[in-house]
């Protein structure tokens, strides 16, 4: 009898071990089934910056219009879903929908497992309005002919540069040519590290060197995904730019973004090219801030960087319909009107590149002018995170640090062209 | 069955055949109970420490990536390639020296704040707790200060330098600077722990033995060597295995303060498994990493024990 009750009783401890074990790791969709209270929807972005609010609100206002839909945004650092989001949505625990990074091509490894819906519920009105949205975009996270994320945002890089410091050495006018930008950039700097013409990212950042390649008519990884760093006009793009960094230090070596961020907005530097999440922030640093377009390239040409973090859907998803209405809610040409004053982000539909209110808005106009111009950052490369970390940011790192161009380039290459199988 | 015979065979007594039936039941009847109170820590145990333990070995055999369809066996093909990959023995080189570095750093100056510290007094106590405090400090919040502490434009020691009129190095950014700084941090941040532990060895040493010692006509630094030193030798095995373990894993430190770079310079084993892991997702390769890491700490925790094994007079 004592036996029976002993066994009982740690019967009992283990059921209560299991079941507080499992009621912490519950799914992500809320009471199942209709009729039983509004669908609940998870999202995870890593939205933490000075455009928080603009997401923010769109969900406020999806909230608001669909009861029979609610939808909780959990906001975490990019690192934190980068961890967590493969493996979560792989075992059905994560959330219905999310921004994986804004890395690029990010979307392609969920792709590679199935983890992502493909989105179905496209068309006009209320739908994804695929049509309205920045082709390259689409483009971007399309893959065998499903799309399977929108954009959350698209950001272009704009040039940064302090009033202040260029009435000092006596510049009337942001440069705009690739030899003013030049000359500016040298003129602006002064000995011994008290000030940097143009601060430099090339870790932990989103990328600047491309569009110094871009403009001087270089490029990283060509369309046959072969690395194009070792080729002649790559070479000549880059050689102005690591002299006045090697020689002329115009910037500070091996700066990561926040690092490059700091020094601008502590008015140590009189340029940077950033997106539209940075200018708040120098505002309220008291920087005397002009924002301009980037300067047209060698061709006459301007180019510059696009940045965007797609939101995709688990595939595992219980509620594929209304996690789609909520992409077509968050793309909607309401919202992101709201989204793009809110944030002074440009904005990512096509519809809206000229609407009067938002060409009204200096700073978003400044943003939204350079889109046609835009490129994103190894598109469609395979194992684009790699080739990024294990070859252009090393490269940059090398080459800045006064190592042989020419050298380092192909050692890049060769590194390149391992990881995306290009096989000439 | 072999457990069966095995008590059988330790209880040394002949069991009568009709008994042999009954007795092991009963005795196993009474263990049960027992196990099963343990299961839930057990259970914890399992599913969070030894499974994933084991696991990862399974991992390490495969071309394992998270979600894919299909997990290739590649036998020892990770370790192979592991054993071709610059950027591991760059990893493993920098690991190396952070632990050497640090630890005898850690251990000389350790024991040398803990005996000049020794003496319990108001002023002692308050110094003790300075050295103590960054302890106390998660790694990842000193990382962050630090960070800032050592940036050349913005930081207080570049500002200090430019005030003295001397150029402000940039600690992190070089490529020669970054690791003996990340080693400074650790040191700066674990020298207090050591101290503690050092001042409980000493303080534990029986006071005859110094009195024997300076009767004896012994020399200070007799008196260290040939007393100080061989009383404290499990405290010095304690505080040696201890850093060594933790250097050998440092990966917070160095993940806020430079991220493995610049370009790999400070990129330690467990840097290089998180991003192979948990960035490009080569759950596999990572794995592999981390059982070569864990055959180096049994293989270096194995020779230090052998190093401080107290001979056979103690």
């Amino acid at each position: 009898m004592k036996k029976t009750l002993a066994v009982a009783a740690s019967a009992a401890t283990v059921l209560a071990a299991l079941t507080g074990c499992s009621a912490g790791a519950g799914g992500s969709s809320g009471p199942g089934g209709s009729g039983s209270g509004p669908v609940k929807l998870t999202v995870w972005t890593g939205f933490t910056g000075g455009d928080r609010p603009g997401y923010d609100q769109i969900v406020k206002d999806f909230n608001a219009s669909h009861k029979n839909i609610q939808v909780s945004m959990t906001v975490q650092p990019w690192d934190t879903i980068t961890q967590k989001l493969p493996s979560a949505w792989l075992t059905g625990s994560g959330p219905d929908i999310a921004a994986p990074s804004s890395d690029p091509n990010v979307i392609a490894q969920y792709v590679k497992t199935n983890s992502v819906l493909p989105l179905t519920d496209t068309g006009s009105g209320s739908k994804i309005n695929v049509d309205q949205i920045a082709p390259a975009l689409i483009k971007e996270y399309t893959y065998n002919g499903k799309l399977y994320a929108v954009p959350a945002n698209y950001a272009t890089l704009s040039l940064y540069y302090n009033k202040k410091m260029f009435a000092a050495a006596g510049i009337s006018a942001p440069p705009s040519t690739l030899a003013e930008f030049e000359a500016d950039a040298k003129k602006l700097t002064k000995p011994g590290g008290k000030q940097y013409g143009l601060v430099l990212a090339d870790n932990q950042t989103i990328q600047m060197w491309p569009i110094l390649q871009w403009l001087g008519g270089g490029d990283i990884v060509s369309s046959n995904n072969c690395s194009a760093l070792a080729s002649p006009q790559s070479q000549a793009s880059l050689k102005p730019w690591v002299d006045m960094v090697v020689k002329d230090k115009i910037s500070p070596v091996g700066l990561t973004g926040a690092q490059a961020d700091s020094l601008f907005s502590a008015g140590k530097a009189a340029m940077e090219m950033n997106g539209p999440w940075a200018a708040p922030g120098y505002k309220s640093a008291g920087i005397d801030l002009g924002i301009a377009p980037i300067p047209a390239g060698a061709d006459g040409h301007s180019v510059t960087l696009g940045s965007t973090a797609p939101l995709a859907i688990s595939a595992k998803t219980k509620y594929p319909q209304q996690a789609q209405e909520f992409l077509a809610y968050w793309t909607s040409k309401t919202e992101q009107k709201k989204f793009s004053l809110t944030t002074g982000f440009p904005t990512l539909r096509t519809d809206l590149a000229s609407d009067p209110q938002l060409k009204a808005n200096e700073t978003i106009a400044t943003f939204t002018a350079q889109v046609p111009d835009a490129r994103l950052y190894l598109p469609k490369v395979p194992q684009a995170t790699q080739v990024d970390a294990n070859g252009y940011v090393p490269f940059i790192g090398q080459i800045t640090r006064g190592q042989s161009l020419s050298a380092q380039a192909a050692a890049a290459s060769k590194t390149i062209n391992s990881l995306t199988g290009c096989s000439s | 069955m072999s457990a069966q015979t095995a008590l059988r065979a330790r209880e040394g007594a002949p069991l009568s055949r009709a008994r042999e039936g009954a007795e092991p039941r009963r005795r196993r009847r009474r263990w049960q109970p027992a196990w099963l109170f343990m299961a839930p820590s057990l259970l914890i145990l399992g599913v969070f420490v030894i499974y994933p333990i084991l696991v990862s070995f399974w991992y390490s055999l495969h071309d394992w990536t998270i979600g894919a369809a299909v997990e290739p066996f590649v036998g020892l093909g990770n370790y192979i390639a592991l054993f071709q990959d610059p950027q591991f023995y760059n990893a493993l080189g920098n690991t190396v020296e952070l632990t050497i570095v640090s630890v005898v750093l850690l251990i000389v100056l350790g024991l040398a704040l803990a005996i000049g510290l020794l003496k319990d007094g108001p002023v002692t106590k308050i110094v003790r707790s300075t050295f103590f405090f960054p302890t106390v400090v998660s790694l990842t919040s000193i990382g962050l200060v630090w960070r800032f502490l050592l940036d050349p434009d913005i930081g207080l020691i570049g500002g200090i330098s430019h005030a003295l009129g001397l150029p402000a190095l940039d600690w992190l950014q070089s490529t020669t600077l970054a690791l003996p700084a990340v080693i400074f941090v650790d040191i700066w941040k674990n020298v207090g722990f050591v101290m503690i532990i050092f001042i409980g060895g000493l303080k534990a040493v029986p006071g005859e033995r110094y009195e024997a010692g300076r009767l004896d006509g012994a020399s200070e630094w007799q008196i260290t060597r040939y007393i100080t030193l061989p009383s404290i030798r499990p405290t010095l095995l304690f505080a040696t295995l201890i850093l060594t373990i933790q250097s050998l894993q440092l990966f917070d430190l160095v993940y806020v303060m430079t991220g493995g770079g610049p370009i790999f310079h400070t990129d330690t084993l467990v840097t290089e498994l998180f991003r192979e892991g948990f960035v490009n997702y080569r759950t596999g390769y990572a794995s592999a990493i981390s059982w070569v890491l864990f055959a180096l700490i049994m293989l270096i925790s194995a020779l230090q024990l052998r190093i401080f094994r107290y001979d056979d007079v103690d």
